[in-house]
């Protein structure tokens, strides 16, 4: 009895191990996969983007945190989306837009309660502002509802506090919006990044860099005795945190340049 | 070694061995892979880069570069399954048996993702979806000067569709205002209105622009899937799920509403609601009463949705909606001068059933029903009337191939007609106490339909779509049976050409039935034909002209000598429709429609073939919205078109027994109303209040306050005709609306 008892637990521990071995598997493919993520949205580079949403794709036949990989397709989504806005192609704007809202909603169905989902959902709504403006209505309830559902799950997220800080960046002063409204929103979610630390590796981690530039960005816009100096200084620090950030190095120095007349 | 020890050994020995066999350790240095290359293209050889390849089961594969290529090396042998998957590309797999070390090379062509809902732009089509076929959106419809953010009366500024009383009620192509059938979810809505036929008060529509997901607007030539209609089809689709939760209130001069939308965490549940009111008493401080009302007009809206997501794919949905209205207007005839009273309520709800049993099927099954009760009371006419409706309807989607589409599809229709009071005998004399028919009668009727169409595209270029369907409609004993066709052909980048012919039958009203010998009515029939150009670049600049020709026959004519309706009536109507927009990307909107129209009727009470009662000869119609800032967008709409036909009065002669005169008219539709004139503005600003968006219209209808007849009426002996003015003067509207 003592003897198949002792075989029972050895077999258990052998299939925990194994078990053990295939989590790491997906934990080393997905790591992997979000490093080039990484460094593909940094360069917002499409052939780049393309293959790291290949690799979450293909991460899904593992099986594992299915909602996971599928919330980083749809963040691959949104580099695309973003990367064809700036080329200004409308048609890949709403292919991926769409895609992402789609894959995101899937995480969602089966996950509802990761405050990030509701954050990429609120952002990949706000894309099609740039496409069909006729479905108002339906776009604000839509990045309402996401936004409802994320503070529920997590007031204090950083993406979340940080998008909202964007959208008030972005929504003229007539409509409630404008530099100053931005930057306590910034501020707050550049405070909130400092001190966070992700319960999981694997979970999402991106936005720090974003958060400055764009506090930056808002300090350029409000141009206050001292803002310059301020922005320069957070720009600085920005580039240390994430030296490859494109939009950092090219985008926000380039309009700091400009505000300054620097070269 | 103790016993205990040697077990212990054992065990050790045993786990070890089952790592080993596990594979956990094994480090064999001569494992052979293979490789495994190839392209991925999609129709015509087209290129696809970002495809995903991946052996199923493990994360072996790769993503296509920007030649479409791929390569990737596996160590998995032996029977093994490739998927390859890309956005708006139809998932694909492929089998493959890797033999160790042997190379793969293996080309792959995947196939557009077919969108089972996909409108194809036919003749004479106006939609609204995500495509730069977009010829109206509902930003537009509710931007659009003049149109009060109604749908029907936005229709109207596309060639072809005329407003009835500048109301919302249309008609198509010189046809009658109940040739036009409105479909919302698969069921027919045949009184989506206020105010509707009722004497010098414009109609207004009960749907609201922002509900929809989809608008196909088809003035003629339309699919096998429409029966029993004759002019066109507006066909509305509406969300199956609501896209969010909040709030939305309208408080305007006239009407306040409430709408409201709610979708569940687990997004699989949402709902609906939509409360309105009209009262007219601060708008006609403002802007006068130009009649004299008791009660003036007051309408009351309530409406709401409930979805529920079935499984991945599937979704109920069902829809109930309320209207009341109510108004006396004071109305001046020969034989009679007081208020006209006519009220009406309205109830319509409709339940929905999505499902897609496969990646290429899908099923819609639907059932609703309608109730509309009508009174009117003016003088000796005094009729209560209630109209039933219930229908059943099965359409079935098949995705053959990327080519081929099959729509199937059954319905049942159930239509039932109840009338008590009184209604004059002679149309001349409304006196209280004149001679009347007094009614307490009912009648129903049932159609039977079914029909079924393929969707073939030939390449890129060209499709074609034949489709046949019949009807049997019950009440009259009678079948009809319409093959129909359509075809476009995109010869360039931006041009087209579109065509479309069939034939059209429609059930006449069952008010006629009332009087025809043995239900011995047949349905009315239309031969449509129609061609059409267009010019389309990316949705920003949008040419089309396009010609038609219409046949009718077995239409509704009254007998002269028994006063019996008979189906011996005929007619014709042709025409061109022109229509010109442009889109400068979010700066301006605007486009011009002309409509050339001839249609003549031989049809109720017609001896001969006269122009219909809406031939609208040339019409009109310039639209333009400007945004002068991001806050800021203003707007303005002018219609000229060649007033209607009606039937003068040529003289009269007294009647001593009923102490009136009788008029004496001349041919049916001889004489026209003057062209109709007006100029409509608009000015919308979009801010936030409390933090919450809002919006903020202030309107100017007909701006040069032209004095439009509504109708004619005459002094007692016919001597002198007097015009009755429309209503819609100038006036002035504000409102506001706040996102909660």
């Amino acid at each position: 009895m003592k003897k198949q008892v002792t075989h029972v637990i050895l077999l258990l521990i052998t299939f925990s191990f194994l078990n053990a071995n295939a989590s790491s598997d997906f934990d080393k493919a997905m790591l992997k996969a979000k490093k080039n993520l990484k460094t593909a949205m940094n360069k917002s580079d499409e052939t780049q983007l393309l293959k790291v949403r290949g690799e979450f794709e293909r991460i899904l036949q593992l099986k594992e945190k299915v909602w996971l990989v599928n919330y980083y397709i749809a963040l691959s989504d949104y580099g695309l989306a973003t990367a064809a806005m700036v080329k200004e192609n409308t048609d890949n704007l709403k292919k991926y837009t769409q895609s992402g809202i789609d894959v995101i909603n899937k995480s969602i169905d089966e996950y509802p309660e990761f405050a990030d989902s509701f954050v990429l959902l609120q952002a990949l709504h706000f894309n099609r502002w740039q496409y069909e403006q006729e479905k108002m209505q339906e776009i604000i309830a839509a990045t309402t509802s996401a936004d409802e559902s994320a503070v529920k799950l997590e007031k204090n997220n950083p993406r979340l506090l940080m998008l909202n800080g964007m959208a008030s960046y972005y929504t003229p002063e007539a409509f409630g919006g404008g530099a100053a409204v931005a930057l306590p929103k910034l501020e707050k979610a550049v405070d909130v990044f400092k001190t966070r630390k992700e319960t999981s590796e694997l979970y999402p981690d991106w936005g720090y860099d974003l958060a400055m530039g764009y506090l930056a960005m808002a300090l350029l816009k409000r141009n206050d005795d001292g803002d310059m100096k301020k922005a320069k200084e957070i720009i600085d620090e920005a580039i240390v945190i994430n030296p490859d950030s494109g939009f950092i190095t090219a985008y926000v120095m380039g309009e700091y340049k400009k505000s300054t007349g620097s070269k | 070694m103790t016993p205990n020890k040697n077990k212990m050994i054992k065990s050790i020995k045993l786990f070890l061995l089952m790592l080993i066999s596990s594979g956990i350790f094994a480090q064999d240095s001569s494992v052979t892979v293979t490789k495994i290359s190839g392209f991925v293209k999609g129709d015509k050889d087209s290129v696809l880069r970002g495809a995903n390849l991946v052996i199923e089961g493990s994360i072996d594969g790769a993503t296509t570069d920007d030649k479409g290529y791929y390569e990737f090396e596996t160590e998995r042998t032996g029977p093994q399954s490739l998927l390859i998957t890309m956005i708006d590309y139809s998932k694909k797999t492929f089998p493959l048996d890797i033999i160790s070390g042997i190379n793969i090379e293996l080309n792959i062509k995947l196939s557009k993702e077919v969108v089972t809902e996909e409108i194809i732009i036919t003749a004479s089509s106006f939609t609204s979806g995500n495509t730069n076929a977009v010829t109206l959106t509902p930003l537009e419809i509710v931007r659009i000067p003049g149109a009060d953010a109604d749908l029907y009366r936005a229709i109207t500024t596309f060639p072809g569709s005329n407003q009835v009383n500048e109301g919302s009620r249309i008609t198509v192509r010189g046809g009658d205002p109940n040739e036009v059938l409105t479909i919302l979810d698969q069921a027919s809505l045949y009184n989506p209105f206020i105010f509707d036929e009722t004497f010098n008060v414009s109609s207004y529509s009960t749907i609201n622009p922002w509900g929809l997901r989809g608008i196909n607007f088809t003035s003629g030539g339309f699919s096998a899937k429409y029966g029993n209609v004759l002019s066109a089809v507006l066909d509305l689709k509406s969300y199956d799920m609501p896209q969010g939760t909040g709030m939305f209130a309208w408080l305007g001069l006239a009407n306040a509403s409430l709408d409201g939308v709610y979708l569940s965490k687990k997004r699989d549940f949402g709902a609906t609601f939509s409360l309105g009111k009209l009262f007219l008493q601060p708008y006609f401080a403002v802007n006068g009463e130009h009649s004299e009302y008791s009660p003036i007009p007051q309408s009351n809206q309530l409406g709401g949705t409930l979805s529920q997501k079935i499984g991945s794919t599937g979704n109920l949905k069902f829809i109930a909606n309320y209207s009341d209205d109510k108004v006396g207007i004071q109305s001046s005839t020969p034989s009679y001068i007081g208020y006209f009273n006519g009220s009406s309520k309205s109830f319509f709800t409709n339940m929905k059933l999505m499902v897609a049993p496969s990646s290429s099927t899908l099923l819609n099954t639907g059932i609703s029903f309608s109730y509309y009760n009508k009174k009117d009371n003016f003088g000796v006419l005094n009729t209560n009337s209630k109209s039933y409706y219930s229908k059943g309807r099965a359409d079935f989607t098949k995705n053959i191939s990327s080519k081929i589409d099959l729509n199937a599809g059954a319905e049942y229709e159930y239509n039932g007609y109840d009338i008590n009071g009184a209604i004059p005998v002679y149309s001349y004399n409304l006196k209280p106490g004149a001679p009347s028919t007094l009614l307490d009668t009912n009648t129903n009727s049932g159609r039977i339909g079914a029909y079924a169409e393929g969707q073939f595209r030939v390449g890129k270029k060209f499709f074609f779509i034949p489709g046949i369907r019949t009807d049997y409609f019950t009440l009259a004993n009678k079948a009809s049976f319409d093959p129909r066709f359509a075809f476009g052909y995109q010869f360039t980048k931006y041009n087209a050409l579109r065509g479309a012919a069939g034939i059209y039958h429609q059930i006449p009203k069952l008010e006629y039935f009332f009087r025809a010998e043995g239900n011995d009515l047949k349905p009315e029939q239309a031969i449509h034909y129609i061609l059409g150009y267009e010019f389309n670049k990316d949705g920003n600049y949008i040419f089309r002209v396009e010609g038609y020709y219409k046949d009718y026959a077995n239409l509704v004519i009254l007998n002269t000598t028994d006063l019996f309706y008979r189906s011996e009536g005929e007619g014709f109507a042709k025409g061109i429709d022109v229509f010109l927009k442009t889109k400068i990307k979010n700066k301006f909107t605007g486009w011009i429609s002309y409509a050339y129209c001839n249609s003549q009727r031989k049809q109720y009470d017609a001896v001969s073939l006269t122009p219909s009662n809406y031939d609208i000869t040339n019409a009109v119609s310039i639209v333009g919205s400007y945004n002068i800032s991001s806050e800021f967008v203003a707007g303005a709409s002018y219609k000229l078109s060649t007033g209607k036909p009606y039937t003068p009065v040529l003289s009269s002669s007294y009647n001593q027994s009923e102490d009136l005169y009788i008029p004496v008219y001349g041919e049916n539709n001889s004489s026209r109303f003057p062209t109709y004139d007006r100029l409509d503005m608009n000015l919308q600003y979009i801010f936030a209040l409390f933090g919450k968006f809002a919006v903020a219209v202030i309107s100017v209808n007909n701006v040069l306050n032209q004095k439009n007849v509504y109708n004619y009426t005459y002094n007692f002996d016919y001597t002198q005709q007097v015009e009755i003015i429309s209503n819609n003067q100038r006036s002035l509207y504000l409102g506001l609306g706040l996102q909660l």
